[in-house]
């Protein structure tokens, strides 16, 4: 309950600003999408209309359609839960094995804390999307791929952080007393450490979204991440650059959608940001 | 006596804070002589540092109104166009300060920080001529080795070294005005000791005026010549030091003494040992500023703002009964 | 004093070679250690099952890939030391001459977009700390988060779509085929400002808040009480401190750059790294991409040791000794 009350708190502080509201709006507006994709889209998003192609937009057709005849307002609706699934599930991921490996590089002994810290610089050395091609290289596009990926090139993010946090409440007075009541190792990071550095670590996956949705959207771009016919908004970018001769509208259309999220996202990010903690994730 | 180098005549300053407009310096009355050390104690709050920041123009940036008027060699400092302040800062005023850790930057020089000011006073100056006015200058200030040490970044050398740079950097500018902001508080005892005897060996240097501003009444006792008292933002009791000190006729000021004999130097300069607290200055004055924590106050205390009175050869204070009190 | 300052520097640089070192090395496992996780036959899974039997037989063998794990990681250590990255599978070139061929283009985009970056980046940020709370401030703000947030690729395709066609007033695509350096530089405009819009974005809004809390400082005060001008205050005493946050996260920025370079180049039709890499894992050609992305790790490491180590000659302090870690 008293969790619930902090989070709402911060929720109307993150949402004072203008900034702030308005990325919470689309935040809400893309989450929505995402979830009742099938029941807010007009049309079956790969329903084919080869007559009706590259038709402006319409009564029909709210935003027109591409260069199969195709919707782009349902097919943007379903981009959305492609685009929200990737990202969370990368997320995800990558918070859970972060968090381990940051609390394990606290705990462990100095060598296995370089090893691990190694590992994180070793990550972090392949700029993400050049990471990403080596890897589709070797398993061949696919959208577990491109989750597996971003859940990798994100983990040292997390881990560090999580590491950060850990180190300056590992020796805190109340973990101290607890140790000295014999608390299990497991017993203080599941009940006190957890619950204590979950809040920076949530901000930082918040605002790591549109990050996420960017590098999906550049890897299925180039056909090497959500394979057609799934309508990513990063496929329907391609698509509609590579007849922009024939039309403007869907290139514009798609690309359009997608900066809007990205900078919902990175608006509301911020703003939690600001409302939790100002000085957490600024190197980004 | 001749005309003072600066009067200040019911300065008040306020500051926008998060309670409310605060009353920071309620009507300061106060005159500084030429060639004079001037000590200014009060515990922390009282509104010396404000003080000093008003006669420098470095007011924070809350800061809501000023009024007054502050005359510096016949100049009214108060509203004064701040390219002008600018002029005035560094030829004619200048200013040392407390923590001498963070009052250097971290990325430059000793010697670009010394240089950089004494080209602002001179622009004329060659580097090199203000390099060895520089070195000539720390030698003054008794650093050895000035040589390597004006090529020093200032986390290179100690603190009480930091702070003898500071004042090497002031008296380059033979300035008229030195604000002096508890320049020893920061540094340990030992420290302290030997940077307020260079201070007094450097009279002689400094041909104009001296603020010292402290909490701690032997180092003013030492060093002053002339002592203000303040106290929630006003003067409560000035005049020589000798007298001052030795016959306060203030209640504060006996009380300050009071506690100086007791416990010597707290951090901070809180005076626990009176009863009470300091005046919350978002409330308006309405009678005497101490009268709340005075062991003597009366009646007519709590309903009249005193005004500073000639209380002795040159002594002033601000109580309705110094004549009656014992 | 002076004697133990420079050794410790010293010590400084040496521990951050030895990470560079070890980082390099760990990519070059990590490269390797993917080609060898390749389920199933790795000749059909990296050529694709349309592949000849020829050129799988000749692919096992240039690749070393009937050797055990051991001996292919020795031998591709031994390999890269001695500068050689492997032959292209398909026209049988060797990978060191492609990248090199193509690397120029590339390294000249990045640093022309990082180059303009701060060019435009840091006198916003000046400018919007110095006039804190106005107008232009509050606009630059959002202008900032906006570039910050749109993927570079769509910032591209727009700037392609307004500049170049409907205005047509660049060149469109590619390089200039005759090397013209006038041509070849218009041709730079619209892929550089695609890549730098996010970064002269992230820079003003850096120098701003590092400008705002420098000038905040004690020793700006002290600069201000002995009257040194707001000009000399603003562009030497705070500019320098201001500038230690930004350089740290420009190495990043390479990083970051170089990705974005990728799918930049891909947009104009520009050859370079991120061009021959992603042509290379279209026709799965895995030679050409360990070889372009080792390169590219190895230019983004040394860019950040480079960009660490300058860091530490502006700031004279000595910084802790750990690593990318505390740096990044």
């Amino acid at each position: 309950m008293n969790t619930l009350a902090a989070i709402l708190a911060t929720l109307r502080r993150a949402t004072g600003s203008i900034t702030g509201a308005v990325g919470f709006t689309i935040f809400v507006l893309v989450i929505l999408a995402a979830l009742f994709a099938p029941v807010i889209a007009t049309h079956d998003p790969d329903a084919l209309d080869v007559m009706n192609r590259f038709a402006p937009p319409s009564a029909a057709h709210w935003l027109g359609t591409d260069h199969l005849g195709r919707d782009l307002f349902s097919r943007l609706i379903h981009g959305a839960t492609i685009a929200m699934s990737v990202a969370l599930s990368a997320i995800a991921l990558a918070l859970a094995a972060g968090t381990v490996l940051g609390i394990l590089a606290a705990y462990l002994s100095d060598r296995g804390e370089r090893v691990i810290l190694i590992l994180f610089d070793v990550i972090a050395a392949f700029p993400s999307l050049v990471l990403a091609l080596a890897i589709v290289a070797v398993f061949g596009p696919s959208t577990g791929v491109v989750v597996a990926i971003v859940a990798l090139t994100m983990t040292p993010h997390f881990g560090r952080v999580a590491r950060a946090q850990v180190l300056t409440l590992k020796n805190a007075p109340f973990l101290e007393a607890e140790r000295i009541l014999g608390a299990s190792g497991a017993r203080i990071v599941f009940v006190h450490l957890l619950p204590n550095i979950m809040g920076p670590l949530v901000v930082l996956a918040s605002m790591d979204i549109p990050v996420v949705i960017t590098i999906e959207a550049g890897l299925s771009f180039l056909g090497l991440g959500v394979r057609p016919p799934l309508a990513s908004w990063g496929t329907l970018i391609q698509d509609g650059y590579q007849f922009l001769s024939d039309s403007w509208i869907p290139v514009v259309v798609s690309s359009l959608a997608l900066a809007l999220a990205t900078l919902g996202f990175t608006l509301f990010g911020e703003a939690l940001r600001d409302a939790v903690d100002p000085r957490i994730g600024r190197e980004r | 006596m001749a005309e003072p180098l600066v009067a200040i005549r019911n300065l008040k300053l306020e500051a926008g804070t998060a309670r409310g407009r605060a009353a920071i310096l309620r009507g300061i009355d106060l005159e500084i002589g030429r060639g004079r050390i001037l000590g200014l104690v009060g515990e922390s709050g009282s509104g010396k540092s404000s003080l000093a920041a008003c006669l420098i123009g470095l007011t924070p940036a809350n800061t809501s109104a000023i009024s007054g008027e502050i005359r510096f060699d016949g100049q009214n400092l108060v509203g004064l166009d701040p390219t002008a302040f600018a002029r005035l800062r560094g030829r004619r005023i200048a200013m040392i300060f407390q923590d001498p850790m963070t009052a250097l930057n971290p990325l430059f020089t000793i010697g670009t920080h010394l240089v950089d000011v004494l080209r602002h006073r001179d622009p004329g100056l060659s580097r090199a001529a203000a390099l060895s006015e520089a070195t000539a200058m720390l030698v003054k200030v008794g650093i050895a080795d000035p040589e390597a040490r004006i090529a020093a970044y200032p986390h290179q050398l100690s603190g009480g070294m930091r702070q003898r740079v500071m004042i090497a950097m002031a008296l380059l500018m033979r300035p008229d005005l030195l604000l002096a902001d508890e320049p020893t508080t920061a540094l340990d005892a030992t420290v302290e000791a030997q940077i307020v005897e260079l201070l007094a060996a450097l009279r002689r240097e400094v041909s104009g005026s001296i603020v010292f501003i402290s909490h701690h009444l032997g180092l003013v006792a030492q060093l002053c010549d002339d002592v203000a008292v303040m106290y929630g933002g006003t003067v409560v009791e000035t005049g020589p030091v000798d007298a001052v000190l030795t016959d306060p006729r203030h209640p504060y000021t006996r009380a300050l003494i009071a506690c100086e004999i007791d416990e010597d130097d707290a951090p901070g300069g809180r005076l626990l040992s009176i009863p009470g607290e300091v005046p919350d200055p978002v409330r308006p004055m309405t009678g005497c500023i101490f009268a709340p924590r005075c062991a003597h106050a009366v009646e007519t205390c709590r309903s009249e703002v005193p005004e500073l009175r000639t209380s002795g050869d040159g002594r002033r204070a601000a109580c309705l009964r110094f004549e009656e009190l014992p | 004093m002076t004697r133990l300052f420079k050794d410790e520097r010293l010590g400084y640089v040496a521990s951050r070679l030895l990470t560079t070192v070890l980082i390099v090395f760990g990519a070059m496992v990590l490269l390797f250690a993917l080609t060898a996780l390749v389920p199933g036959d790795p000749a059909k899974s990296l050529l694709g099952p349309q592949a000849s039997p020829e050129l799988a037989k000749r692919f096992i063998a240039e690749m070393g890939l009937d050797q055990p794990l051991h001996v292919r990681l020795w031998r591709f250590f031994g390999a890269v030391l001695t500068g050689n990255l492997g032959v292209d599978v398909i026209s049988g070139k060797p990978v060191v001459q492609l990248v090199a061929s193509v690397l120029p283009y590339t390294v000249i985009l990045t640093f022309s977009a990082i180059g303009l970056s701060v060019l435009i980046g840091v006198p916003l940020g000046i400018h919007a700390a110095t006039h804190r709370g106005s107008a232009s401030d509050t606009i630059l703000a959002f202008v900032s988060v906006a570039f910050i947030a749109v993927p570079s690729f769509v910032i591209a395709i727009f700037l392609l779509l307004i500049f170049a066609i409907w205005l047509d007033w660049l060149p469109v695509l590619g390089t200039s085929r005759s090397g013209e350096f006038l041509d070849e530089a218009r041709r730079m405009i619209l892929p550089t400002l695609a890549l730098a819009a996010g970064w002269i974005g992230f820079i003003a809004r850096l120098v701003r808040s590092s400008m705002l809390e420098v000038l905040g400082e004690p020793y700006i005060r002290t600069a201000r009480a002995y009257g040194l001008s707001e000009r000399l205050i603003t562009y030497k005493y705070a500019l320098k401190n201001a500038c230690i946050p930004t350089i740290a996260i420009l190495g990043l920025g390479i990083g970051r750059l170089l990705g974005g370079a990728v799918l930049v180049e891909i947009v104009f039709a520009r050859p370079g790294l991120g061009r021959l890499v992603y042509e290379a894992v279209s026709e799965r050609n895995f030679p050409v991409v360990q070889g372009a992305v080792l390169v590219v790790v190895v230019l983004f490491v040394v860019v950040n040791l480079i960009v660490d180590l300058s860091y530490s000659a502006i700031d004279p302090r000595i910084r802790r000794s750990s690593g990318q870690g505390a740096g990044a």
